[in-house]
């Protein structure tokens, strides 16, 4: 269950990401703020605060900074028909209207406080921003005044009202000895007494004493708690350390969680309750402040479910790379920029825009901007943003490439007034690097853009996130979801075609248009912005943290809200697990493997582990712990006692929050469903659908919050209990099944469980038509559901019929869940995405399910693997099915171990440093005879090597290495000898090897013509056939020309599918995609055409 | 009896790739060149067709302003088959209904030329057009950004010259689709179609008429071999032979024609030739009997020649069935037509048409009218008399597959009448 954590010191790594903090380091007021570190910052710590301060100097400085639209009109003429709408005039002037806006992104900053709002306190202050759109598409800056931040300690037993204030003074003088530097005139602002109760352990008593701490600013508290931690010496009372409760908490969720906000609803500011800003602050069109009681915030359901017009704008840029290199923003300029700006809601964007570096000819329905120099390209790119005004940002990996890129460019070009690209004044984006680390997603380095207001979505972090895909390259991915190959242009021609003329750069900006237009497509079809919002309503966190943050940050926020209501309190209890523990996983009953030819029924329980936690009360606040039972001394009805041997007391004596939390879910998930179904608007319907999936994922991962021990809130007494359960529950359900349905109770069959997984149960009922197991299936899911605790239910759910079992989590299966035709084919765990492998392991895997589940032909299916084997072995596969890609990651020295893809760049280089594969790059390539007892990593080559030299390839390689394994996976259940019947048979003694055309002893050889029948050598120059094979003339010249003719279609077909990639038939297709299915056969095509010819012209005599 | 003769020579060397070297080229160039060609024909045209409209191309396209493109159109097919396909991530468990043509309500017509695309809406009927047409048309871009189509001008046929005065009756049989040795030949009935023209059958009457036959064309297709043996795999030694069957058969059959009047042989589809058009001639070695008579002549597919100064033009067919299945006509003549309007024969090649890569040429346009345009392989006869605007005069031929109908057809020099020779080896009819 834990790894991830070891490696890491404290603070341990939580599932929630690590070190993804918001804000640069702080800066004292007044002074200007230095440029960021490039450096990461030296200690992760995940959810911190930092302090900006509100730097009013370079205030002015700004204001001065020359916008290049005053410089250039025409420039100005053309951004200004993409301004936002303007605002009505009783809203420019005055505050008599109440106005709603949905918000995106809420952070913070350190100002003075609010003279008007807060007449009573002075000195700098917390204020919220809240960065929104309203209904009509203005854009909103809302600045909210007073909300503190505070946390609570447990009160020492014994402490009067003289003591609190004693306490006060004390932890004030603490604060400002180690915050020497800091000028802030007072630390603690109040320490007040509370009741309340810690969500530890079941009490039965209703609350205790606890300290409610105020401080001025945010980063206080984190110091704060530290001192508290390590222990404060008080007269009286000796010295303590204190446990703190919700000291981990980022103010900005914090002040959401109060004042009841969810990530994207709409907020409203009533009529009057709002100061328009005296001092414009911000790019928003509407400027308020306000207090934040006086904020009102709604509910996501009818007119408030609805979406805001966002303004999204998708991007991507194109460096001109030296040959060899990958762009480096210190040497490489930017020579493009495609930016397109889409409505939310709206099938088209409604301004395309390219930017580019030198002149460039029109593009149709694209506004073309030409710059002469770099400078003038990035500022206006910056006036773009800065006119456009995009509520969303995207891109595909932008995060990582397209904005650091821009800005560290800009700094290497000394353009200081470039990045200002967020939505406040006077503040400059900063780039840092940081390590996203969760043990769902993986770790993944990133940089961190700061872009205040405005919320940046990268597609392949999206990407990488919510699909397991083979290849994440925009290519592939927009080939799964949209159906398309793109373009792919290699970055060494990138240079070639901006040192051309205005045509080639013509066609470079086309290409960079659609790589920006992709993006968008992607977010549309996949329904992003619904899904993501509707997860930020559900959870509670800004639709920020999604993207950049794991998931444990979504159950916290879900179990702060809850908490709260109950008058619960959390203690920080984060680096207390050894990230040693473990805990038994999930169950999974033995497989009988086989190919079973009956229908099989699949019983699943419905939300297995959220089910449990609420049937049996699993949570923080009913675990009673050992030495409590006795000492509390509890009936024993009241109370659960887990297979896994913990005690939780019964929903009567107290109700957790956890079910309570996944009651809601489950509950408005059904809902969700249930409007779904009502729902025709497709607005509304992406909205519903959205939701339903967010509250299914988010019930799912409560369980996972209880079992990270590295995590904010760990809870092993729970995660144990809840898989103890349900390995409880599988095997209960096995033991029903079959004792219930047996001849001897009158059923025809004797029930068999072939197979059961964490939440699943196969049964053979023994009947053979689908009806009848359906039948079967719901009696027993109906009859067994009643024996468990509700809400547990189990289901019936489909049918497998048949169904090829291999292992454990290997089967694949045609999936019915009607009696007149199935629905899908199913697989699980057999090798149709793995990414290491081939695409003739895909193809052939695939094609022999079909064959053996859908067409029931197992002599057909071994067939087609002998006919396929057989092709292997004569070199009559297409190459490209033999393409093994790896991505190289670090350079040939930095692998411990030699790795064939490390090997082969190196080799590359020296070949062609201009092409070859960089750090970053995925290598492809295929494994060639090599002399023997060559190491495995010495015969990788470049296909395009391969095909352009004739070298041969090594069937066996794929044969042993690739195939035989996933191939013998499927045929041991269905064939008794399946090894020796598939790989040894007849069809693999004929092999031929194509001669290589350029290396080693072939130099040395003598090339003489051959009959074309027969092979046997010919004397006379100019003959094509041997005197024995005359008469067979006909014939072979058929077999010749039938040859040719294949060719010839292959050659149009595939470099006609190139052409319509492309999008152009008169200018030759420049695309070298490797990612592409046909690039290597349109290769190929291209040289077998030629030899195609000089084969035929033999005949010519 | 004599039989009549008539002057012939071919005008096929245009169809003849011996001396292309492919290097490594792509189909962009064949674009071009059909682009450029026809642009200075159209050019030409716009003046009395629409005068006193600016031409202009993509790029200099300005919205709401009336103007003239000329551009190579595109049509995105959304049926379209793809190579992509056989790689798509789901294999469709069910296998598609195949509709008889790849046309959709939804596909949409592009034009592009050098500096660009744009796409097309107003009076140009997608149906009716297919990528690789060069037209030249009058409208004007849209706020969406479209061009909208008023006027739609193609070339038109091409410019003829004189049809000969022949005062004498002289016939040209064409005949297609042979498949000898596919299940539907029937040896008894192309024997009787080989001693109707070579004078062994009928009556005085029908004997004067066959002496006036001056030449046989076969247009495509005159054997038939089983796909099996020509796959790749390795054919076992009884087998070998069999291939060869067919074209022996076809051979002793031609070599009985051609030792009494001339004989052009045209490679199809089916034939074994190269795949893409311009097919080349049917190798000699092939036909071991027939190649030995001098009026024996394997001519490339498209052909083109002469007699007696009545030109021809013809193909075996693959042309219109492709543009079949890309676009839609009340019949193949149509198709037929469009073509020469077209003044393209093959359209649709390279896009979906295989065709060579050439670099500076594209032989099919049609540079001049032939009074005599036949296609081969079709599903029944056809014909019709062709008036051009320029009193241009073009007999268009639909020859039936022989082995399914038993038809040829036979043209008079004198008139360009057309006939039907129908044979059946059934005696109930």
């Amino acid at each position: 269950m834990s790894s991830g954590g070891k490696r890491r010191a404290a603070p341990p790594a939580a599932p929630s990401a690590a070190g993804a903090a918001k804000r640069a380091h702080p800066t004292p007021p007044g002074a200007p703020q230095p440029p960021p570190p490039a450096a990461a910052a030296a200690e992760e710590e995940d959810m911190m605060d930092e302090d900006v301060f509100l730097d009013e100097t370079i205030l002015e400085e700004d204001e001065a900074a020359l916008l290049l639209l005053d410089r250039d009109e025409a420039l100005a003429s053309r951004l200004s028909r993409w301004k936002r709408p303007a605002l009505p005039a009783d809203l420019v002037s005055g505050c008599s209207r109440s106005v709603a806006f949905q918000q995106l992104d809420i952070d913070y900053v350190i100002g003075e406080s609010h003279k008007e709002l807060l007449p009573k306190s002075s000195g700098p202050a917390a204020i919220i921003r809240i960065f929104g759109v309203t209904r009509e598409g203005h854009s909103v800056c809302c600045q909210v005044h007073g909300f503190e931040p505070y946390f609570y300690i447990s009160c020492p037993s014994g402490m009067g009202p003289d003591d609190i204030s004693r306490f006060k003074q004390i932890l004030e003088v603490r604060m400002k000895e180690s915050n020497r530097s800091s000028n802030v005139p007072k630390f603690v602002k109040s320490v007040e007494l509370v009741q309340k109760q810690t969500i530890m352990h079941y009490q039965p008593q209703k609350s205790q004493s606890f300290l409610k701490i105020v401080v001025t600013l945010p980063t206080m508290v984190a110091s704060c708690r530290g001192i508290l931690e390590r222990g404060i010496t008080m007269e009286g009372l000796g010295s303590k350390s204190f446990l703190t409760y919700e000291s981990n908490i980022l103010f900005a969720l914090r002040f959401m969680i109060d004042c009841n906000i969810v990530g994207g609803n709409w907020l409203e500011v009533p009529a009057g309750k709002y100061r328009k800003a005296a001092r414009i602050m911000s790019y928003c069109q509407l400027e308020l402040d306000c207090l934040y009681s006086d904020l009102v915030s709604h509910a996501a359901e009818g007119e408030y479910s609805k979406m805001a017009p966002f303004r999204i704008l998708s991007f991507d840029i194109e460096c001109a790379g030296r040959k060899g290199h990958f762009p480096e923003p210190t040497h490489d300029p930017v020579i493009q920029i495609a930016n397109l700006l889409t409505l939310q809601g709206e099938a088209q964007p409604f301004v395309r825009n390219v930017m580019t570096l030198k002149s460039c000819s029109p593009i149709v329905g694209v506004d073309v901007m030409s710059f002469d120099t770099e400078r003038d390209i990035l500022l206006a790119w910056r006036d773009l943003i800065r006119e456009a005004d995009p509520d969303i940002i995207i891109g595909y990996n932008i995060c990582k490439f397209d904005l650091p890129y821009l800005i560290e460019r800009a700094e290497v070009l000394k353009i200081v007034e470039f990045p200002l690209l967020g939505r406040i004044r006077n503040s400059r984006v900063r780039v840092r690097d940081t390590t996203f680390n969760s043990r769902q997603y993986g770790t993944r380095e990133s940089k961190d853009v700061t872009l205040e207001g405005r919320v940046q979505f990268d597609l392949l972090q999206a990407m990488q996130r919510d699909y397991k895909l083979s290849s994440y390259s925009l290519n592939s991915v927009s080939a799964h979801f949209l159906g398309e190959q793109k373009e792919d242009v290699h970055h060494s021609i990138i240079s070639d075609l901006q040192n051309g003329n205005s045509e080639t750069r013509r066609r470079l900006a086309v290409y960079c248009l659609k790589d920006a237009y992709l993006p968008q497509r992607l977010l549309d079809k996949l329904m992003y912005i619904y899904n993501y919002v509707e997860m930020a309503r559900v959870t509670g966190v800004p639709i920020s943290f999604l993207l950049s943050r794991g998931q444990s940050i979504k159950v916290l926020s879900q179990l702060l809200r809850k908490a709260k209501q109950r008058n619960l309190v959390i203690p920080n209890m984060k680096g207390q697990g050894s990230g040693q523990d473990t805990f038994e996983g999930a169950t999974v009953l033995e497989a009988r493997a086989g190919y079973y030819e009956k229908p099989i029924a699949t019983l699943d329980f419905a939300s297995l582990y959220p089910s449990i936690m609420m049937a049996h009360n699993l949570c923080y606040c009913t675990l009673v712990p050992p030495e409590d039972v006795r000492k509390l001394n509890l009936p024993p009805e009241s109370l659960y006692k887990t297979p896994s041997g913990e005690i939780f007391v019964k929903q009567e004596l107290q109700k957790g929050i956890l079910p309570e939390i996944l009651e809601e879910l489950l509950a408005a998930r059904k809902r969700a469903k249930a409007d779904l179904k009502e729902a025709k608007d497709p607005f509304e319907r992406a909205v519903l659908d959205g939701r339903q999936l967010a509250l299914k994922i988010s019930a799912n991962s409560v369980y996972g919050f209880t079992g990270a021990t590295v995590g904010q809130l760990p809870c092993l007494e729970i995660s144990s209990s809840v898989t103890s359960y349900g390995r409880q529950m599988i095997e209960h359900t096995k033991k029903l099944v079959e004792d219930k349905f047996t001849t001897l109770n009158g059923y025809e069959h004797n029930a068999e469980v072939i197979y059961g997984d964490t939440d699943s149960v196969m049964v053979q009922f023994g009947v053979s038509t689908v009806e009848d197991a359906m039948k079967l299936g719901r009696e027993a899911a109906d009859f067994i559901s009643e024996t468990f605790i509700k809400p547990i239910k189990l289901e019936f759910e489909k049918i497998y019929f048949p169904y090829l079992l291999i292992s454990k989590k290997r089967y694949a299966g045609l999936y019915w869940t009607n009696p007149e035709k199935f629905d899908k084919m199913d697989t699980k765990g057999i090798e149709t995405v793995r990414r290491d492998n081939c695409l003739l392991v895909k193809n052939l895997v695939t094609e022999c399910l079909h064959k053996l589940l859908v067409d029931r032909d197992i002599p057909g299916a071994v067939q087609y693997v002998k006919n396929t084997i057989s092709d292997l072995l004569m070199n009559r596969v297409d190459l490209s099915l033999l393409v093994i890609t790896k991505g190289l990651t670090k350079t040939g020295e930095d692998y411990a171990v030699k790795a064939a893809h490390v090997e082969l760049a190196e080799r590359m280089r020296k070949r062609d440093a201009a092409t070859a594969p960089t750090v970053g790059d995925r290598v492809p390539y295929v494994i060639i005879k090599a002399a023997k007892g060559a190491k495995a990593y010495e015969k990788s080559e470049d296909p395009i090597y391969v095909l352009d030299n004739n070298i041969p390839i090594d069937p066996h390689y794929y044969l042993e290495n690739q195939i035989s394994k996933p191939l013998l996976r499927i045929f041991e259940p269905i064939l008794k000898n399946a090894s020796r019947e598939l790989l040894h048979g007849s069809h693999t003694r004929a092999v031929s090897i194509s001669t290589p055309s350029n290396s080693g002893i072939m130099k040395f050889a003598k090339k003489q013509l051959t009959c074309l029948g027969c092979k046997a050598v010919i004397s006379g120059p100019n003959q094509t056939l041997c005197s024995h094979c005359k008469g067979r003339e006909a014939e072979l010249y058929c077999k010749t020309v039938a040859n040719v003719s294949d060719l010839e279609m292959l050659f149009g077909k595939l470099w006609t599918q190139c052409q319509e990639c492309q999008g152009s038939l008169h200018q030759d297709v420049l695309c070298t995609s490797r990612d592409c299915p046909i690039f290597y056969r349109r290769r190929k095509a291209q040289k077998d055409m030629a030899e195609a010819r000089v084969q035929l012209d033999r005949w010519d005599f | 009896m004599e039989r009549k003769q008539a002057d012939y020579g071919t005008q096929d060397e245009r169809y003849m790739i011996q001396g292309e070297r492919y290097q490594g080229q792509q189909y962009s160039h064949i674009y071009f060149t059909r682009l450029h060609h026809m642009r200075t024909l159209l050019h030409a045209l716009v003046p009395s067709r629409n005068p006193n409209v600016p031409v202009t191309t993509v790029l200099g396209l300005e919205e709401g302003k009336d103007c003239v493109l000329v551009g190579t159109l595109f049509k995105h097919m959304k049926l379209k088959p793809s190579i992509l396909d056989e790689y798509s991530k789901e294999r469709s468990v069910v296998p598609l209904v195949k509709p008889h043509n790849f046309m959709h309500p939804e596909d949409n017509l592009i034009l592009e030329d050098e500096s660009g695309r744009v796409a097309l809406a107003g009076a140009i009927p997608p149906a009716a057009y297919v990528t690789g047409v060069v037209v030249a048309l009058h409208g004007k871009e849209t706020s969406a950004g479209n061009f909208l189509v008023e006027d739609v001008l193609e070339a038109g046929l091409p410019p003829q010259t004189l049809l000969p005065s022949i005062n004498e009756d002289k016939y040209v049989v064409f005949v297609s689709g042979l498949s000898v040795g596919s299940s539907t030949f029937n040896p008894l009935q192309f024997q009787l179609l080989i001693d109707h023209i070579t004078g062994h059958l009928g009556d005085e009457n029908e004997q004067t008429v066959a002496s006036k036959i001056v030449r046989v064309v076969v247009a495509g297709n005159s054997v038939h071999i089983a796909p099996r043996y020509l796959n790749g795999q390795t054919v076992a030694a009884k087998d070998q032979p069999r291939i060869a069957e067919p074209i022996k058969e076809l051979d002793i059959m031609l070599t009985q024609l051609v030792a009494s009047l001339p004989v052009d042989i045209m490679p199809g589809c089916n034939d074994p030739a190269n795949f893409s058009l311009p097919q080349q001639p049917l190798h000699r070695c092939l036909f071991s009997g027939a190649s030995t008579y001098n009026t024996f002549s394997s001519c490339p597919n498209p052909h083109e020649f002469e007699l007696d100064n009545v030109k021809f033009l013809g193909t075996s067919g693959q042309n219109i069935d492709d543009l079949y299945k890309y676009s839609d006509a009340k019949d193949r003549l149509e198709f037929m037509e469009r073509t020469l309007t077209w003044r393209h024969l093959a359209p649709t090649a390279p896009n979906s048409l295989g065709c060579y890569p050439y670099t500076d040429k594209d032989p099919f346009l049609v540079e001049s009218c032939p009074h005599v345009y036949f296609v081969g392989n079709q599903d029944r006869y056809e014909s019709r008399l062709l008036q051009g605007s320029e009193k241009q005069q073009v007999r268009l031929i639909s020859i039936p597959r022989f082995c399914d109908t038993g038809i040829a057809v036979m043209l008079n020099l004198r008139n360009l009448e057309c006939t039907t020779l129908s044979f059946s080896t059934s005696f109930d009819s």
